[in-house]
Formats: C-alpha cells, structure tokens, sequence
C-alpha cells in the first residue's frame, strides 16, 4: 500500500531522485560543528512561532477595545489558551536570541565569505524582520507596558532628519498611538512581515542547500594542505542531530512556560501616568540605554538623531560585513573584523544588562 | 531478544509519539470552542426576556463588574452599572418605589440614573439594553452605549 | 427681467424704513437720571452703583429700575427736586430697611409668580428667624442683611458661578464677616464662650470641601447646607443629628437607636467634629490610642468590650478581604477566569461597608451579623480560588509531564547519534 503510493508520487514528483539525493548528501564534522545548528533552532522556533501564532488569531481580535480582553479571554476561557500564548511569547524572545547566536557564529567562523554573500544579507535582513516581529507582536495584547512602550519605540522614530515626522505617523497610523497603530501593527504582524519571512527565509534555505555548509577558515586551510575533511551523512545524523536541537529549544520553551509563565498586565489606558520602568524588550534594550546616554545634543547636532543614525550606521556596515572582509596580502584572516565582532558582542551584552538594572 | 539498538529506537518511538501526543492534545481542546463564545467586552447576554417581570431588577455579571438590569412596571428595559458611584457598593431594585437603591448608604437613584437622594455623587453610568432573536425568545443584551 | 429693479428698489426701500426704525424700539428706556449724575461722580461709592446696575443684574434685566428700590424721580435733572421728600426717595436703605426693601417684592408671592414662579417668598419670615435677623431686630447693624450676603447692584442668580451665594462662593462670602476676628469680638455662642472664626480654616480641611473642590460634588455641604440660609443659625443642641441626617439617613437611623444618642449632646459631632469633619477611619473605633471610644470608656467597661468586639471583627473582615483579592489576582495572573470571585468580593466590601454603617448603632451583635456574611463570602471565594490554583498547578504537572517526554527524547536521539557515529 504505502509502496504504491510511493511509486505513484515517485512518477510525478521523482521522489527517489530525492532520496538518492538526501542519502548522498553529506556535512563536514569538525570542533566548530555545533554551531551549524543554531540556524535549525531559529527555524524551529520560527516554526513554533507560526503554528502558535495562527491559534492564537482564532481568538484575537485586533481593536483597541476588543484586544486585552481577547487576550485575556484566550488566556483565560480557552482550554489551553494559556499555554499557547506562553508558548507564543516565549518563543519570540527565544528566536530573536537564537537568531543573534547563529549571525554572530556565522559571523565569527566568516561563513559569509564569497560565495555566501548573499545567504548573509537575507540572513541579517531577517533578523531584522524578526525584531520587527517583536516590536509590533509586543503592542497587540493592547496592555499598559506595551501601549507606552510602543508610544517611546515609535516616537524614537521622529529623531531621523528629514523623514522623522513622517515616519512617526507612519508607524503609529496617526499622530499618537491609538487603536489604528493596534490595528496597524496587527496587519504587519500577521500579514506584511510573514510575506516577506518567506520570501527571505525561502531564498536563505535555498542558498544553503545550493551551496553547502561552509567551514570555517581554519579549516579550510587544512583541507587545502590535502587533508580529508571528516563528514556526516546529511541523514539521518544531521537530520537527527538538528531534531535533538530542536528537542532541547522545545524543552527550554516548556520549562520556561511552567516555571516563568507570561503576565498579561492592565489593560492600556492612553490617559493614565506612564507606570514606572517603561522599557521596551531586552533585544531593543541596548539600543535604547545608548539613546538615553548620549546627551541631548552633541556639536550642535540632536543627541537622539546622531544616535539612531548611528545605528542606521552600523545596519548599513552590517550588511556590508562579507564585502568589507578583505584578508590580508599574506592570506591571513582579517583581526578588524573579528576585533569589531567581539567589540559589538560585549556592546550588546553590557548595555542590555545596564539598561535592565537602570530601569 | 531487544538489542541496546532495538531499545533505543523504541524509546526514540515512544518519545516522539508522546511529544506529539502532548504538542497535538492542548492544540486540538483550544481550537474546540470554549464554553463563552467570545469574551464580554461590550456587551453581554443577560438572559432570555421571559426571565424578567414587570417592576423587578437583576444583576448581571458585566465584563468584571456588576450591571443592574431593570424591567419597568411597563415593561421597558433599562441597563445601568451597579456600582454605587458613592463608596462603589452594589446598587438594587427597589420595587416598592420603582428606583434604584443603595444599601449602604441610602442613596437613591431613579431609572434614568440620576441621583434623587443621598451622598452618590454622580448618577450611574447608562447602559444600552436591546432585544435580540425570535419574538417571544428574544435574549436581552446588555452594552456599553 | 424687467420688474425686476423695480422690486428691488422696493425692498430696498422698506429694508432701509425698518433699519431706521429699529434703534428708536430698543431706546425705549432712555437712560434714567439717576444713572447719567452717579456715573460721573468721582467719588467711587457714589459711581459704582451705577455702574454695577448697568452690568449683569437680575432685576435691571427684568425691568427694574433704580426707584423701584430707592425711589425719587429719574426725570428730574436737577439734583435736589430728583431727590426731593415728595418723589418717595429712600437713599441708602440700611439694616432693617433693606430688608424692607427687598421683601416689598421677594414677600409677594403674587408678583414673584410673574417672574420667578418656582422661588420661595419667604426669606424675611426665616431671616427674622436667623442669628442676624435676631441681633439686627435689637438694633445691631453690624450683622448681614440682604445686599451682605447677595449685593446690591449687579445682583446675579443664585445658580450664576459669579454670584456671591454661588455653591462654590458660599463659604467665602460668610467668612467675609465670620473669619473676621474683630467684626466677630464680642459675640458669644449659646454657651457663653466667645464666637469663633477658624470656621473656614477647619471646613476646608473637612471632607465636605474636598468633595465640594476636589470632587465637583456640588451637592456637597457647604456653610449653608447645615446652618441654613436666610435662617441661619447653628444647629443647636438635639437639631445636630437630624441636620448631618437630611444626607447620612441611615446613619442617622441607626445612631437614634443607640444609647448614645440620648448621652450625647452634640451627637455626630462628639465623635466627628463639625466644621472639620475629617474621612471617618476605622481606627476610630476600638480601645487603642487613636480611637475615640476611649475618651469616655475605661478599660473593661461594656463600651469598651462592645468597641474591641466591632473593630477586631471589621479588621478580620479587611485581612480576609486583602487575603482574597491577593488569592484571587495570582490565580488571575496565572490566567484563571475569576470574575465571579471578583463580583464576590465587592459583594464581601459591601458588607464591610455596612457594617461600619451598622456600627453607629454601636451595638455589636448586628455588626457581626453583616461581617460574618462578608466573611462567608472571603472564605467561599478562597475555596474557590485554591481551587483554581490548584487547576494551575494541574496545568503545570501536565506541561511538566511532557518536558519530562521532550527531554528523554534528547536524551534518545544523543544515544541514538552516538550509535550511529560507533
């Protein structure tokens, strides 16, 4: 039975060409192989984020008067509503820091390096995407924290010379944040930022499989000094290897929905005081202690616009890394970049726990 | 006769179909309606209009807070928030006088939900009552105007 | 076409007659000479009526002019004839003139109907009865009359936010006079003691004011709520009770039940002070230093069992209160549906609220009837919500269980690499 359905798809989709070809294809095992797997977690979980995320639109509805109580009736009158809200939750914190983890793995083992040019773009690209995701999921359960959260993340907006005001509006679907920039925000939330995940995501998968796993520099060296580079078959080790890893994310994510499960907070109210430690989320966090420190103004230039043309900056320098990356004559790997890798590692690191134990 | 292998790879089976078990359980009870099909944000159903005589008053659990549903001796329908806007005790009907009373401090509230005597301040907030469904059967709903 | 210019003309023409005649309508009333001499005169005593009568004033607004109260003739333009005895001129009316005056009107009640017909016509019936009516009839003119209190030109209507008995301007317009401690140096009050004037000094500290000011509660007490108006007078010992009654009824009621209100002379104020009520806490109840009881009950007295009893049964009831909500909020928290719990336990804040209305009976057994239904109703609401709790903590065994399968998974599929690496 099974064999039949086999060879009838087989006809039609050349399914054996594939086996033959997962059974052929292998992955080089070396010191540095764990980290190829941190790409699977952020997959997986960009996975969970899905599955999570389209439950959660059977019950939420994105109006300013109708969300928190939504939420709030998911939470609370759907069987097992608050499981998926934990789970949805805390899997976006997860992926964004795994997402961070496998660009600055890939970023120190130079995985960028020609031809991997654009894997790294999409890559970046999507990080970006994800944190997007963040910023806008954080405002839709429409509670206080996240009403002026939001209300200081879009106004940060407004520094930007030139296109500032505009892009204030724009963000908030009006002048201030009110029930358009929820319903805003939900249309990029669910729609907007998914199309483009999987166009990015489609290309990224499709650039890996095309090219391979890269090896890191040091490793390549030996293999052109004639050495047998060890490899695994692609499954089912790999395979088995990356599901482990998706196991471990997966027990992390039902650890932390038992032991830390997620508030839901008072409901947004545009009129009352702005509660104490407003902070947007810890992946935005450093970016915004930087903001706090610069002074108001430096050299006759707004401090606030300097800072976020700095990271402006520094978006564009990203992008740029694998074209930036020029080895040295004799051939030896570039110590700027890893200098200026480990330099932005300890940046984000120090100013998000400063920026936790200033607020 | 079970190898280490054998075992293993029944262990791996039984992991991953009670990882699926867990993952597909709470997945299928969310997505089968919960018992309140929607949550009572604006509005809520306080009953069938058979429930209410002429010249009596209900309280109906309203979001979290208590509203007081009021059928006039004509048969009208009036809705107010039944928090006292004095000390935000509970307000009732009273019939003998057809308004609505305060027992905690005698305040007096008539059906519009104006004050008429004692210390409320304010009068209470105004609800919107409509009938819905078939003649006879219809639900009485309660929402915020 | 044609006939057209011709109309128009016309209604040119008519427009233009009417225009004309319209100033002539609304001169009526050509300025009387009262008004062009006071107008000019520079001393301002002599100026300002005048001027004042031709702002905002009730009674210029209905017609009235300055002879329908001081009488004398506006068409004479020489000072004297205009003023002469013959003309009926009054000049200034003072003390008990000035009530004449007004009552001529305000005592009609057949004139008053034309142009007030809801007004009460009996202001110089109470103010005879009042403190000032009282003192003025002796001969002391020192005391408000009539103009003290509402003006005398440019006299608004009581509901106008500018006028003097405005709810909001009650207070400062009688400590105009009573906060003055020289105008108020040798009246007494009944009690022989001298008539203070830190009334309004206390009364803004009173809750009242707060909920006047703060509040917009403009139903609130103000000095005339309690004293009256034109009767003013205080209370009077055996009047308090009935007076802080016409708003706190049921305190009223339950406090004619107690043993109290035959002991105490001042009632209410005994305990709650008069011109500077504060919020009543519970810690005035009971036996320890802040309490009141004290100040006439001994330790071991009944008064002072029956007030330990009430207070540490309203207590019980706050801490089960506080205990039920903290239960009720983690177990909402925790994303537990509670909003029966919740309505419980206003219900339960209901019953504390009763019963420290309850108490002004100061009898114990009644108020431990309505705390022990509040106390039913914290401990139905804490079974429920360890319930819930204990729902939470099935979730958590549950999602506990399948972390325990996801890592025998891991540990699997690591044996399971191993082996297939060997």
């Amino acid at each position: 039975m099974t064999e039949q359905l086999f060879a009838w798809l087989d006809e039609r989709l050349d399914l054996s060409g594939l086996r033959a070809f997962v059974a052929e294809k292998t992955v080089p095992v070396h010191r540095h192989s764990v980290w190829y797997y941190m790409g699977g977690i952020t997959l997986f979980l960009v996975g969970v984020q899905v599955a999570t995320g389209i439950l959660l639109l059977l019950y939420y509805r994105p109006s300013a008067s109708e969300a928190y109580e939504s939420v709030q009736f998911i939470v609370s009158q759907v069987e097992f509503g608050w499981l998926i809200r934990n789970l949805h939750s805390w899997s976006a914190n997860l992926l964004i820091l795994m997402a961070f983890v496998h660009l600055f793995s890939t970023f120190f083992l130079r995985a960028y390096r020609k031809p991997r040019e654009l894997t790294w773009i999409t890559g970046v690209l999507l990080l970006f995407i994800m944190m997007g995701f963040g910023f806008s999921g954080y405002l839709l359960p429409w509670n206080e924290l996240a009403f002026f959260a939001t209300k200081v993340g879009t106004g940060i907006a407004g520094a930007l010379p030139f296109v500032g005001d505009f892009m204030v509006r724009f963000l908030r679907g009006g002048d201030d944040v009110t029930g358009a920039t929820l319903t805003r925000f939900y249309g990029i939330h669910v729609a907007i930022l998914p199309a483009m995940t999987t166009a990015l995501l489609g290309t990224h998968l499709l650039l890996i499989q095309r090219q391979g796993m890269s090896v890191p520099p040091s490793v390549e060296k030996r293999e052109k000094a004639g050495e047998t580079i060890p490899q695994e078959p692609f499954f089912p080790n790999y395979v088995l290897h990356d599901v482990m890893w998706w196991y471990v994310a997966l027990a992390v994510l039902a650890a932390l929905a038992l032991f830390l499960p997620w508030e839901l907070g008072k409901k947004a109210d545009a009129f009352a005081a702005v509660p104490a430690g407003i902070r947007p989320e810890w992946y935005f966090l450093a970016m915004f202690q930087t903001l706090k420190l610069i002074p108001s103004h430096v050299l006759g230039f707004e401090g606030e616009m300097l800072g976020v043309m700095g990271f402006n900056v520094a978006a564009v320098l990203l992008f740029l890394v694998p074209f930036l990356d020029r080895k040295n004559p004799d051939g030896r790997q570039n110590p700027f970049i890893t200098f200026a890798g480990v330099v932005a590692v300890v940046y984000l690191i120090v100013f998000t726990i400063y920026g936790y134990l200033a607020a | 006769m079970v190898t280490r292998r054998n075992f293993l790879d029944r262990l791996l089976a039984l992991g991953f179909v009670s990882t699926a078990v867990s993952i597909l359980y709470p997945v299928w009870r969310y997505i089968i309606p919960p018992a309140a099909a929607e949550p009572a944000t604006d509005s809520v159903i306080a009953g069938k209009i058979a429930e209410f005589k002429p010249n009596t008053g209900a309280l109906v659990k309203f979001g979290t807070k208590p509203a007081i549903l009021v059928r006039t001796s004509d048969g009208q329908f009036k809705a107010f928030n039944a928090v006292c806007t004095h000390l935000e005790c509970t307000v009732q009907y009273k019939a003998e006088t057809s308004q609505i009373w305060c027992a905690c401090h005698n305040g007096l509230y008539d059906l519009s939900g104006s004050v008429v005597s004692g210390p409320p301040p304010r009068p209470l907030e105004v609800f919107k009552v409509n009938l819905r469904g078939e003649p006879g059967q219809e639900d009485v709903v309660i929402s915020r105007a | 076409m044609a006939t057209w210019p011709r109309n128009f003309l016309f209604a040119a023409l008519v427009g233009g007659v009417l225009a004309s005649a319209a100033p002539a309508a609304a001169q009526a009333a050509p300025p009387s000479g009262c008004q062009t001499c006071h107008g000019d005169q520079a001393q301002p005593a002599l100026a300002a009526p005048a001027r004042d009568f031709a702002g905002t004033d009730v009674h210029r607004d209905r017609g009235f002019t300055c002879v329908d109260c001081h009488g004398g003739n506006p068409n004479e333009t020489d000072k004297a004839k205009a003023k002469a005895p013959a003309t009926g001129f009054k000049g200034k009316p003072a003390g008990q003139m000035v009530i004449a005056v007004c009552s001529r009107c305000h005592s009609d009640a057949a004139l008053m109907r034309k142009y007030a017909p809801k007004q009460r016509v009996d202001q110089a019936v109470e103010y005879a009865t009042s403190v000032h009516g009282q003192q003025l009839a002796k001969g002391d003119t020192k005391v408000a009359t009539c103009v003290s209190c509402h003006g005398a030109h440019g006299v608004r209507l009581v509901g106008d936010a500018q006028s003097p008995v405005y709810v909001l301007n009650v207070a400062t317009t009688c400590t105009k006079c009573h906060a003055d401690a020289d105008r108020m140096k040798g009246y007494m009050l009944p009690d022989g003691s001298p008539l203070p004037t830190d009334q309004r000094a206390k009364y803004e500290k009173s809750v009242h004011h707060a909920a006047m000011v703060k509040g917009n509660d403009l139903s609130a007490p103000t000095c005339n709520d309690c004293h009256g108006n034109h009767g003013a007078a205080p209370p009077g010992v055996g009047a308090i009770a009935n007076v802080c009654g016409t708003c706190h009824t049921v305190f009223a009621t339950k406090f004619a039940l107690s043993t109290h209100s035959q002991i105490f002379d001042r009632s209410c104020v005994e305990c709650h002070g008069n011109h500077d009520i504060a919020e009543p806490t519970d810690a005035m109840l009971g036996t320890d230093k802040a309490a009141l009881c004290t100040n006439c009950h001994t330790e071991g007295d009944n008064g002072s069992k029956a007030a330990t009893a009430m207070r540490s049964e309203i207590e019980k009831l706050k801490e089960a209160i506080s205990h039920s909500q903290a239960l009720v909020a983690s177990a909402e928290n925790a994303g537990m549906e509670m909003g029966e719990q919740s309505l419980a336990l206003r219900e339960a804040a209901n019953q504390l609220t009763l019963a420290r209305t309850e108490m002004h009976a100061f009898d114990p057994k009644p108020v431990s009837a309505v705390l022990q239904a509040g106390l039913g109703i914290t401990a139905k609401v804490d079974s429920e919500g360890q319930a819930a709790l204990a729902e939470v903590s099935y979730r958590r065994t549950g999602l506990a269980v399948s972390l325990g399968a996801i890592l025998l998974v891991v540990v699997a599929l690591a044996l399971k690499i191993r082996s297939l690496r060997a």
